[in-house]
């Protein structure tokens, strides 16, 4: 028995001590496992994902890894929240759905939050960290390729930093990554900011249409393409009007190589990039300056190009090239009434030959032009303008998620931008902007205006860019849009039209960025 | 130390202890005894009692009549077992015939109770710790390990996620501790901790133990018993230890099935074919497109997807000892059937427990093994909502062409591009769904453990302690959607997801008691290491090949620790109690790693004192004090990437369907995550001060606990300044949480005739819960929404009110008390009425909740109630605020389809504005007293020879709620009403029988 006791002990002594020696408080140290998941930068991959993050709303398409924390990764997409933030409160469109934020901007009333507002600040702020991110990483290298990209990416946070100066004002900003608060920067240091980074960028970006250049990056058209939006609106967010730089630089654009797509039509359909896409029809990529990409199958996600095809669209409309049809946004009366100023149209799933006007792609039938229901979808035109269908007839990728682009910047914006700039400079030429006009009317083979107002362009900016995502700007830029008496249906949610406070010319800081950032003040009376 | 050098450290370890256990016996000179075995109480003989010659491996069991023979020698000595008796030894000295008197053991169960680490007699506990034995008589349906302790425990509370076969359960102790880290508790089954992450096809591991493999559960609620498992223990600590067989004891063979019958209580009160038509012929008289989509069917959409189920379930068990090892082995079979049609949960369970003790009990090993396989056929969650909005003029199916596609199901359609498709919008046919896709889960599950205790021989007072842990998991889901279903029309689905975990852990200790006249010390010091590897891939692909989406992960963290307890008892009256323990976890960085979890615990034995030796009244009467502080690490991934590495910056590479084009190129991306570098752990503080009593000899026993928890560095997920990381919310510490409650249990032995008992128990529990702090910032008015509806959300976190409080709008009515709609309080007096008006109402959590068995034997016929309350707890009825537009806008959808309504919403008459869904309104008082089970039952004895007796039961589960709440069940874990799986009512029919 003793020989066994000793054994015994022996053994487990050898256990603990064979255990204590390999207790490993090493293996705290742990690297991450997940195959989706890396440690090292990839500078290719992470320049590819802040133009993605544009399109994309996360890392798994169409959805299921957001990007940011937010209830439904495709509702506040960033296009989808530009969109609504753009669109919904204005003159053009109105929403059937009741989600709250589309409630809220339908009616040019919104409490201190909204939140489509605040997924628009989220997914703008995404951008500016991962550039800074990306800048941070490649600072001081020299090489070609990581110059252009340099650029480009400078470009991308530029044109991110307008859009957060465009809608809230005074932003939260930083030029890198670090845990210190942010500094709450003024609306007009932020312009220079911007207006600095476009002029610095601008040497390294692409020729515009170089021959070398892949499709869907950026060159210096849209560079000069943002400047001349930047000046048009320089007397909002500085206080001091820069009409002749807007002259210039949409004048650049103008006579760059970029041109007008023969059909305007052929500009939202599923095969607008063109060769890139197989198409010889198509030739929609001559004048889209920035494409958000699409793709049914490689690029999807629920708050893209999807968006604008699927908000549009019911059952009972001509194919659109898609399953999903989700009927929610559609024209106001008042938008109608710029192509049909009598605010009768025939029955019809196409009122351009009506309208004698390319651009007036409304569906008719089974609609009325008067919105006597917000909630009801047919109460109201619907806009055909988007859809995944293709120019050459060909079939498209997917038939649920599209692969039209989104036509986000095009050359159309520069004859317009030049024409306002025109008339509103004391320098400018009223011929040249009635041209300018001109040329995009008759693209859309609308009869020629024999001369032009100021008004008049603001009314064309809606015919040709209606449904784009811009009409708010344009609105606060002609003092139209809160404390004004320019008029439209449903405006301040009634039906006739109402006033609004003109604090609604901003949108609010979000609530959760202010308390989380003491630098930060509200925006007056939010 | 990797996991599979372990795995070979396990193996050698466990082949060298095998070895040991079939360690022989010797046997002596032999004589016959015989002798009947009675209960002292009544004379009754008592069938099954186990009966050793001592010393030695010789044994025999009783019969029926209580009678036993056994061969024997003259001098040696018997010792008389049966579980829940005292144990007696009987010295032979020569007698031929023995009558062996066994006294019940009032404390046989409480005698000795697991703490973490060891055991301490319930005595001379010191913290908070309530050990429940499964109630045999009346247990109703349990199918998972967490219905036998459904409103048995105070301070525990159980809410199953629904009526699906085999579904989870939320386990509470003391309400929730955090807001975003984990609140489940740590379960730790036969000294193995486990992770409480379930697997495809298991909702959570507790299922995957056979319920009638469990002897004990131990609570452990407050941080004086719990800190000695540190991080892991802010949520309570539950012990679940298996049966075991009984050393020298002949093969006891046991079968106790069932089959029961389950069926719904009621469906969801929905307009008629009839009623729906002419409600909308009513509408849209002016809407000829409306009318038109009208059909002329009377379709019960409900009575199409639910069923009348019948399930079974067969359990055996051996239990033995073969010389000196003791064994049980068992083996169960589950099939079950849900109440929604194609659900089915079919279970395998089997268990080998060897329990040898070796050089006079130096040596004491627990081998422990649990396997089991499951098949469980899940029906699609969304037909239960589905069945109430589907149109009930429309028929289920058609022989019109235009439904060829969907294989003559009656679906909704539109038509896109000349073809007909399913209306991505509208609702679809239910029972479709359930006909054409089907997910199927396979999964299996094993554990396995040794937990070794050697008594140093040449120093008895000190123990040694190993033991080793090792859990393997492994789910595959399988799903298949027919082209023609509406949901995946025209491709189809294939595809499965599947993942495994693989957790090991060991830890020893060493403890050494001693006592010193009136000091007695018990002194014990360890070391833990435990390592959770988790992977899972999934492939989906149209049947066509259509979009294949494939993914994958891994994931594994580790925590190692040291550990010590000190309990010092002076004169058996005063006992302290000191834990501490280090953890040290790879969930955080290196500087934030470590943490120190002390906890001091003080019990005054009030009745050992003199003055009390003379009272008859009390038969026990202690002080309980303790202090402690407990950890939480558990971070949840739904908010967070990768919550195990929540620290460290890592880039996320992107999947299909997330490429972005240059050129014709597609590319990958690369995302840089949000981290938190500073992430640490939350830290709960426990403050408990308890009494346990008995009077009257212990006919009636309890106790009563008051409770302080107070959470600091809450892990929320919160708005990081925007441009400082890279994601808008990112995991911080932020945050304080409280709860406080008081806990009072009771158990009586009414009556404890001859013929006839009545023991009665009762256990009642009142929890508050307040967040304290919960930013950085102090801006007045600041939430955390959560809950989130059709629109917007109901719930919110904020300070000065409970964690996930309602946060809506106050409801005002009209003369008649009926809502009107849209129509709110101006509660701040600005006279707009916006969401500054929206106030804190009711919350999820009930304020007290109570439950009570009672158990009547009369003769050879046993009855059993069980019941449970639940009062102050809220519920938000989206069922009802999801379909609550009758108007014009909201029964034909300009879309072109129609949706059932509730009849309940034309008790409010609303069409849909904006914020409808954010009253007050819905937030529905759902208080209630549920009866869980009723059984009557009768026991037998068996003349045949197989077998010496059993027990047929019959019992009704679920038979009735008693509540205010307007929605089918008010038990809704989390407090958002979303059409859950109807929890059935069951009837069963059962037989134990022992061979």
């Amino acid at each position: 028995m003793n020989n066994k006791k000793n054994k015994l002990f022996y053994i487990i002594t050898l256990i603990t001590i064979a255990f204590s020696a390999t207790s490993c408080f090493d293996d705290l140290n742990v690297t991450p496992i997940n195959p989706q998941a890396s440690q090292t930068f990839d500078q290719d991959a992470v320049f590819a994902k802040t133009y993605a993050a544009f399109a994309l709303s996360g890392q798994e398409g169409p959805a299921g890894n957001n990007d940011i924390d937010i209830t439904d990764e495709g509702r506040f997409s960033l296009t989808r929240c530009l969109w609504n933030c753009s669109e919904l409160p204005t003159d053009e469109a109105i929403c059937a759905w009741g989600d709250n934020e589309v409630v809220e901007l339908n009616a040019n009333s919104w409490p201190s939050t909204n939140l489509a507002g605040e997924g628009l600040y989220a997914r703008l702020y995404f951008i500016v960290t991962i550039s800074n991110h990306f800048l941070g990483e490649t600072a001081g290298m020299t090489d070609a390729k990581t110059v252009k990209q340099r650029a480009e990416v400078r470009y991308l946070r530029a044109l991110s930093y307008y859009y957060l100066m465009d809608f809230f004002g005074d932003v939260p900003f930083s030029e890198k990554i670090s845990a210190e608060f942010p500094i709450q920067i003024k609306r007009a240091d932020l312009f220079t900011f911007i207006e600095k980074e476009l002029t610095e960028c601008e040497a390294d970006m692409y020729e515009p249409r170089q021959a070398d250049k892949p499709y869907y990056r950026l060159d210096k058209a849209a560079n000069w393409l943002l400047k001349s939006r930047l000046y048009l609106n320089a007397e909002i967010y500085t206080g001091t009007a820069r009409w002749n730089d807007a002259i210039t630089y949409s004048n650049k654009v103008m006579t760059s190589t970029y041109k007008l797509s023969p059909s305007y039509k052929h500009l939202f359909m599923a095969d607008n990039a063109g060769t890139i896409d197989g198409s010889t029809v198509n030739k929609a990529s001559q004048e889209i300056i920035f494409p958000i990409a699409a793709d049914g199958v490689k690029t999807t996600s629920w708050g893209g190009a999807i968006f604008l095809i699927a908000s549009t669209h019911t059952n009972g409309m001509a194919g659109w090239g898609s399953t999903q049809g989700w009927g929610g946004n559609r024209a106001r009366a008042s938008l109608v009434k710029k192509f049909f100023p009598s605010g009768t149209v025939p029955s019809s799933d196409n009122l351009a030959i009506a309208a004698a006007d390319d651009r007036a792609m409304f569906h008719s039938t089974d609609r009325t032009v008067d919105i006597t229901k917000v909630t009801d979808f047919t109460k109201g035109l619907s806009v055909a303008k988007y859809s995944n269908v293709r120019a050459d007839g060909a079939a498209s990728n997917d038939t649920q998620f599209p692969d039209m682009d989104i036509p986000f910047m095009r050359a159309a914006e520069a004859y317009l931008t030049f024409a306002e700039a025109n008339l509103r400079s004391t320098t400018g030429s009223a011929t040249l902007a009635l041209k300018a006009v001109n040329d995009l009317r008759d693209r859309a083979h609308a009869p020629q205006l024999s001369s032009i107002t100021k008004d008049q362009v603001l009314d064309e900016w809606a015919r040709e860019f209606y449904f784009e995502g811009r009409r708010r700007t344009d609105l606060i830029r002609f003092g139209y849009f809160g404390g004004s008496s320019y008029n439209w249906d449903w405006k301040g949610g009634t039906a006739a039209g109402s006033t609004f406070p003109v604090k609604y010319n901003l949108m609010p800081i979000p609530p959760g960025d202010l308390n989380a950032n003491p630098n930060l003040k509200q925006n007056p009376n939010y | 130390m990797k996991y599979t050098n372990f795995k070979l450290k396990l193996r050698a370890c466990l082949a060298v202890l095998v070895l040991f256990v079939f360690a022989a016996a010797v046997n002596a000179q032999q004589t016959t005894i015989s002798g009947i075995v009675r209960d002292a109480s009544n004379g009754d003989p008592i069938l099954g009692a186990n009966i050793l010659e001592k010393g030695t491996s010789n044994g025999t069991i009783t019969n029926i009549d209580g009678q036993f023979t056994i061969k024997a020698s003259a001098n040696s000595t018997l010792v008389v077992r049966y579980i829940g008796f005292s144990t007696v030894e009987i010295p032979i000295a020569g007698q031929k015939n023995i009558v062996v008197q066994l006294k019940e053991d009032a404390v046989a169960l409480g005698e000795v109770v697991a703490i973490g680490y060891g055991v301490v007699k319930k005595n001379d506990a010191t913290g908070s710790v309530t050990a429940i034995k499964p109630d045999k008589l009346n247990k109703g349906l349990t199918t998972s390990a967490q219905d036998m302790i459904v409103g048995k425990v105070a301070g525990v509370s159980v809410i199953t996620s629904g009526g699906a076969p085999g579904s989870g359960a939320t386990i509470r102790i003391r309400g929730g501790s955090s807001l975003n880290a984990s609140n489940d508790p740590l379960i730790v089954i036969d000294g193995l901790a486990m992770d409480n992450d379930g697997i495809k096809g298991v909702a959570n591991f507790l299922s995957t133990i056979n319920p009638n493999d469990i002897e004990t559960f131990t609570v452990l609620k407050d941080a004086s018993a719990t800190a000695i498992y540190g991080s892991r223990a802010s949520n309570g600590v539950i012990i679940i230890n298996t049966k075991k067989g009984l050393k020298g004891s002949k093969p006891k063979i046991s079968y106790d099935g069932n089959m029961s019958i389950g069926s719904i209580r009621k469906t969801v009160d929905v307009l008629n074919g009839d009623e729906f038509r002419d409600y909308a012929k009513l509408l849209y008289a002016d809407q000829p497109a409306a009318l038109a989509a009208l059909g002329t069917a009377n379709t019960d959409w409900q009575k199409q997807i639910y069923q009348t189920s019948i399930s079974r379930d067969h359990n055996l068990s051996v239990t033995g000892g073969y010389k000196n090892v003791p064994y049980r082995a068992s083996a169960g079979y589950t099939n079950q059937n849900g109440v929604v049609k194609s659900s089915n949960f079919e279970r395998f369970t089997g268990a080998i427990s060897l329990s040898p003790s070796l050089f006079d009990d130096h040596l004491k090993i627990n081998l422990n093994a649990k396997g089991m396989m499951v098949k469980n056929i899940y029906a699609d969650g969304g037909v239960v909502g589905a069945a109430t909005a589907m149109d009930p003029t429309q028929p289920v199916t058609s022989t019109d062409a235009a439904y060829a596609p969907f294989e003559g199901y009656w679906q909704w359609t539109q038509t896109t591009g000349g073809q007909i498709v399913p209306n991505p919008q509208a609702t679809r046919n239910p029972l479709a769904t359930l006909m054409q896709k089907s997910e199927i889960a396979h999964s299996r599950d094993f554990i396995g453990s040794a937990d070794i205790d050697y008594k140093v021989h040449f120093l008895p007072d000190l123990h040694l302690h190993l033991n080793l842990g090792y859990n393997n998991s492994y789910g595959k889901q399988d799903l298949n959607t027919r082209a023609s279903a509406a949901t995946d029309y025209p491709h189809g689905r294939t595809g499965w997801d599947k993942q495994s975990k693989t957790n090991s852990s060991l830890n020893y200790y060493m403890q050494y008691g001693k006592e010193l006249g009136i000091h007695r010390f018990d002194v014990m010091a360890g070391y833990e290491w435990q390592h959770f590897y988790r992977e899972g891939s999934s492939e989906y692909i149209g049947l066509d090949g259509y979009n294949p989406v494939p993914s994958e992960f891994k994931t594994e963290s580790y925590l190692v620790s040291l550990f010590g307890r000190l309990n010092y008892t002076l004169a058996d009256k005063y006992l302290f109690t000191a834990t501490i323990r280090n953890d040290q976890s790879s969930r955080f960085a290196a500087d934030n790693r470590s943490a120190i979890f002390p906890a001091f615990a003080f019990a005054w034995k009030i009745n050992e004192e003199g003055f009390m030796k003379d009272n008859n009244l009390f038969s026990d009467l202690k002080l309980r004090i303790g202090y402690g502080i407990t950890g939480q690490q558990n971070l949840t991934g739904d908010k967070i990437p990768y919550p195990e590495y929540a620290y460290i910056p890592i880039y996320t590479t992107n999947k299909n369907g997330a490429f972005y084009p240059f050129g014709t190129t597609y590319y990958n991306t690369s995302r840089p995550d949000a981290y938190n570098a500073k992430l640490k752990w939350e830290q709960t503080t426990t403050w408990n001060a308890g009494l346990d009593f008995g009077f009257f000899k212990s006919r009636i026993t309890g106790s009563v606990d008051y409770y302080y928890r107070n959470t600091v560095d809450l892990i929320n997920v919160v708005t990081a300044p925007a441009s400082t990381n890279f994601r808008n919310k990112v995991a911080s510490n932020i945050g304080t949480l409280r709860n406080n409650g008081i806990e009072f249990t009771i158990n009586a032995k009414a009556i404890t005739k001859k013929d006839f008992s009545w023991e009665i128990g009762y256990n009642v529990t009142y929890n508050n819960n307040n967040i304290t702090k919960l930013t950085s910032g102090s801006t007045e008015g600041y939430y955390v929404p959560l809950g989130g509806l059709f629109q917007g959300f109901a719930q919110a976190h904020a300070v000065g009110f409970p964690s996930s409080s309602y946060y809506v709008y106050e409801q005002i009515y009209d003369a008649n008390h009926k809502p009107i709609e849209g129509l709110y309080a101006d509660r701040n007096g600005d006279h707009i009425v916006n969401e500054k008006d929206k106030y804190f109402f009711h919350n999820p959590n009930a304020d007290v909740t109570m439950g009570l068995t009672s158990k009547l034997i009369y003769k050879n016929f046993d009855f059993g109630v069980s019941l449970r309350s639940s009062i102050g707890n809220y519920v938000y009825n989206a069922v009802d605020a999801g379909g609550l537009n009758v108007g014009a806008g909201g029964v034909y959808s300009s879309l072109g389809f129609y949706s059932n309504k509730l009849k309940s919403a034309f008790d409010t008459n609303f069409s849909g504005g904006s914020n409808t869904y954010l009253s007050d309104y819905y937030v529905q008082n759902a208080s209630f007293i549920k009866v869980d089970n009723i059984t009557l039952g009768y026991s037998f004895k068996s003349n045949c020879k197989i077998g010496s007796g059993g027990r047929i039961y019959a019992t009704v589960q679920n038979p009735f709620i008693i509540t205010k709440y307007k929605g089918l069940d008010p038990e809704i874990s989390g407090g958002i009403d979303n059409n859950i799986y109807p929890r059935p009512i069951v009837t069963m029919v059962g037989l134990s029988y022992n061979f």
